[in-house]
């Protein structure tokens, strides 16, 4: 028999998380816009709105220390971070654009070199996804093969009723954990209609014949003719939920300081740089085609999977105004 | 010949960005003339008050510094010419910046010490030491360096104590 | 026609006449400088694919110059693309700017750090009416509630100093200046309470540097601020570093910056940046009566002195 869940319970199951030890991370009021961020009560989550940010941060944080270092006088003492001390999260209220990026991002995480920090923390959070029912004209899931109600990457998946409160759905044993440990909040689903889904605009596009395409025009004008507009600034990057590209720096004295891993972006000039000075992508136009090479044709041929939910992240922040799914457009009728 | 030294609960650390020309040699006077005066100040010397980037000053107060000193040739007195002129409207600038972002002006000092000033140096670097010693350790940059992002934040003692660590 | 009172501050400021027309005076001019020859490119806007919106366009032909726009999402300040940060675009020759007032103080200000030369521009100046905030519902007319902040006070609504203006201004209706009373409350703040503000807004900053990359003053090519070895400013984003970056970026604007705001408007994180760089002006005008303005100086006011300058707060 399918299950509800009010909404009043949804906050109370918030509550009773955090009350429990749980880190509960969802989309919160801050400042002018909604971001993904730790919830102290039920009350903090916001519905209304995607977070400006995605919910990598959860898995993937901003800027993290793998390590200390202190000089003392028995020498030099580097303190290791334990991922195991990681705390557990739930992240509740999850958009379907936002839940699919982990599963893409597994893959890379655990090829050949078996990120513990990313996996440990995967491993201790569970995904309580929510269906879109509002789309902006920069959304398109729907494009990229995604859709706002689409339950895959979620542990337990919440759709909007039409009277009040969510269809919960299990999909897999970690939302069926999280179903049975809290069944107290949760009833049956009457006849209530779920709210429809969102309907994000925009032609589908064809991901097949656009990685033909890419693999075809390594060099091409158009990467120029997009760079010469590019600012180069990494906001697409990092509001983005499958970019996924880091920088590791050693930040403090001679006595004492961290290492810290922190997100890059394919658009600073900087990236890739060597330490002779040399940049493979010594140009914006080189940088533009990493971005969208990566995207469609590099992780395809290495796992399969395209690395773009559509969230429409990036098309908002541009601030020059550079639309990936027009450019996708774009190739796509070539 | 030596004064008896007070302790005090709080010995504040000073940093003072002086240029070598005159400010130094002027401390170096008050030194050699046995003049006393408190040992919170660290001096950095620099070839002139024009090479103090405004990033000197944000930088030791990021690092653990209670105030800061800054200072160098009188006007016209400028070895390069110069340099304490320019240096004299990036201050001003600075200074209104740093009070605009919340930087309480206190803990910032500038002065003109010539190289006969050994008796204004001592005079300056005891005012500032005793005003900050008053306004107690300056929390604002230290609790903003222990602040981490939500998502790279990891509450362990042991972390905790690593972080503190740092200065 | 319904009963209905529209709310005062959706009320479009001016009628969609005034765009098209701006459209088409700036779409035949730079028609006639590319076919004649007289430059290479003209840059200017065209629509982007949602509505509402426009971004940069490089228009190197008279076709491409037939899809030239203007309008209300016309926000970039095209200067940016005349600066040593982008020098692919200078390599295509000699090229034409549709500029609006702000971004001719940009202009102004670039030509007096001899980035530029006025005499190898052609500036088609846009007589504005104003742009959309950057929060803006772009499928609603630009009005009151629409329009970015800097707009409300602008000055420069007619252009001077331009090879040709598009358009002409049309009438407008004072608006409160949201931006100075803001600044003004700010101000009033205790210095903890400023601090407080700052670096809430500064913890959110994710360093994706898009308030440096669309500064047409940020042209360095080598950032103080990029450098580990050694380093000012910690590159990671945690609060700390995010604070020093924006206090050391607000200092090398100081005196510099054109008030395009460009800065805050680029911030995925709105993070009010403008006001930084706006109480800078204001300080280094009581100071030094040093003034953003349309006509470019050879010096800014930290980059020159007098004898007599205020020192009052030195020993």
């Amino acid at each position: 028999m399918p299950k509800m869940i009010t909404e009043q319970n949804l906050r109370a199951l918030i509550d009773l998380l955090v009350k429990e030890g749980s880190r509960v991370v969802g989309p919160k009021a801050a400042g002018t816009m909604t971001l993904y961020e730790p919830l102290a009560a039920g009350e903090e989550l916001v519905l209304t709105e995607l977070p400006r940010r995605s919910a990598k941060e959860a898995f993937f944080p901003l800027c993290e220390t793998i390590l200390t270092y202190a000089k003392g006088e028995e020498g030099v003492q580097v303190n290791d971070i334990d991922p195991a001390r990681f705390p557990e999260t739930v992240l509740v209220a999850v958009r379907p654009c936002d839940a699919a990026a982990p599963g893409i991002l597994d893959a890379v995480f655990s090829w050949d070199y078996d990120d513990q920090f990313y996996q440990e923390r995967r491993k201790k959070t569970a995904i309580i996804g929510l269906a879109c029912t509002k789309a902006d004209d920069a959304c398109f899931c729907t494009a990229v093969g995604l859709s706002p109600a689409e339950t895959q990457g979620s542990d337990l998946f919440l759709t909007p009723l039409s009277g009040g409160g969510f269809r919960v759905e299990a999909v897999t044993e970690k939302g069926e954990k999280l179903l049975a440990r809290y069944s107290q909040l949760f009833g049956e689903a009457g006849s209530a209609q779920p709210l429809p889904p969102a309907e994000p605009g925009g032609e589908k596009l064809e991901l097949a014949r656009i990685k033909a395409w890419l693999d075809a025009n390594f060099e091409s004008p158009l990467w120029q003719e997009i760079a010469d507009r590019c600012a180069g600034c990494g906001a697409c990057a990092f509001l983005c939920p499958a970019c996924h590209c880091f920088d590791i720096n050693d930040e403090g004295t001679e006595a004492k300081g961290a290492r810290r891993k922190s997100w890059d972006a394919c658009g600073f000039a900087k990236f890739t740089n060597h330490a002779s000075g040399h940049n493979p992508r010594d140009a914006q136009n080189k940088r533009y085609r990493n971005r969208l090479m990566h995207k469609f044709k590099y992780y395809d041929d290495k796992f399969g999977k395209h690395l773009c939910t559509g969230c429409g992240r990036c098309v908002r922040a541009c601030p020059v105004g550079i639309d990936i799914k027009a450019v996708l457009d774009e190739i796509n009728s070539k | 010949m030596h004064a008896e030294k007070v302790k005090h609960d709080f010995e504040p650390k000073i940093v003072a960005f002086v240029c070598t020309w005159c400010t130094y040699a002027g401390a170096d006077l008050a030194g050699t003339s046995r003049m006393q005066y408190p040992s919170n100040v660290r001096v950095v010397k620099f070839p002139c008050t024009g090479r103090i980037d405004p990033v000197f000053i944000l930088r030791a107060f990021q690092k653990g510094a209670d105030g800061i000193l800054v200072s160098g040739c009188h006007p016209g007195d400028c070895h390069y010419m110069a340099g304490n002129f320019h240096a004299r409207r990036r201050f001003a600038a600075f200074r209104k910046l740093l009070e605009f972002v919340g930087v309480d002006l206190a803990r910032l000092q500038f002065s003109w010490v010539s190289a006969a000033e050994g008796g204004k140096w001592v005079e300056v670097v005891t005012e500032l030491t005793e005003r900050i010693r008053a306004m107690g350790p300056l929390e604002e940059f230290k609790e903003l360096e222990l602040e981490e992002c939500w998502s790279g934040k990891i509450d362990t003692p042991e972390l905790q104590e690593a972080y503190k660590a740092i200065p | 026609m319904t009963n209905t009172a529209q709310k005062l501050d959706t009320i479009p400021l001016v009628d969609s006449g005034y765009w098209s027309s701006v459209t088409e005076a700036i779409r035949t001019e730079a028609e006639r400088l590319l076919s004649s020859g007289e430059v290479t490119a003209v840059i200017g806007y065209r629509a982007g694919r949602r509505s509402g919106t426009a971004l940069p366009a490089i228009a190197t032909s008279p076709e491409q110059a037939r899809e030239l726009v203007f309008s209300p999402g016309c926000v970039n300040n095209l200067a940016l693309y005349l600066t040593k940060a982008k020098k692919d675009v200078a390599k295509k020759g000699k090229v034409a700017i549709v500029a609006k007032g702000c971004d001719l103080k940009a202009l102004a200000g670039l030509m007096g750090e001899s980035q530029l030369k006025r005499e190898e521009l052609v500036i088609i100046g846009v007589a504005c009416a104003g742009v959309y905030g950057a929060s803006a519902d772009r499928s609603l007319p630009l009005s009151e509630e629409t329009i970015a902040r800097k707009c409300r006070e602008c000055t420069v609504h007619a252009p001077e100093g331009v090879d040709l203006t598009a358009g002409s201004v049309p009438a407008l209706p004072q608006l409160s200046p949201e931006e100075a009373e803001e600044l003004a409350r700010l101000e009033a703040m205790t210095p903890r309470e400023r601090w407080a503000f700052w670096t809430e807004h500064f913890s959110r900053c994710v360093r994706c540097m898009a308030c440096r990359q669309v500064c047409p003053f940020c042209y360095c090519e080598q950032c103080y601020c990029d450098r580990n070895r050694p380093q000012g400013v910690e590159t990671s984003p945690r609060p700390a570093g995010n604070t020093a970056w924006h206090i050391v970026r607000g200092m090398h604007l100081a005196g510099r910056c054109a008030g395009c705001a460009e800065c805050e408007r680029a911030c995925p994180m709105d993070i009010p940046l403008n006001l930084l760089n706006r109480k800078m002006a204001q300080e280094l005008k009581e100071l030094y009566g040093h003034e953003a303005g349309i006509a470019p100086k050879e010096k800014g006011p930290l980059a020159e002195y007098r004898e007599d300058d205020d020192q009052s707060f030195i020993k």
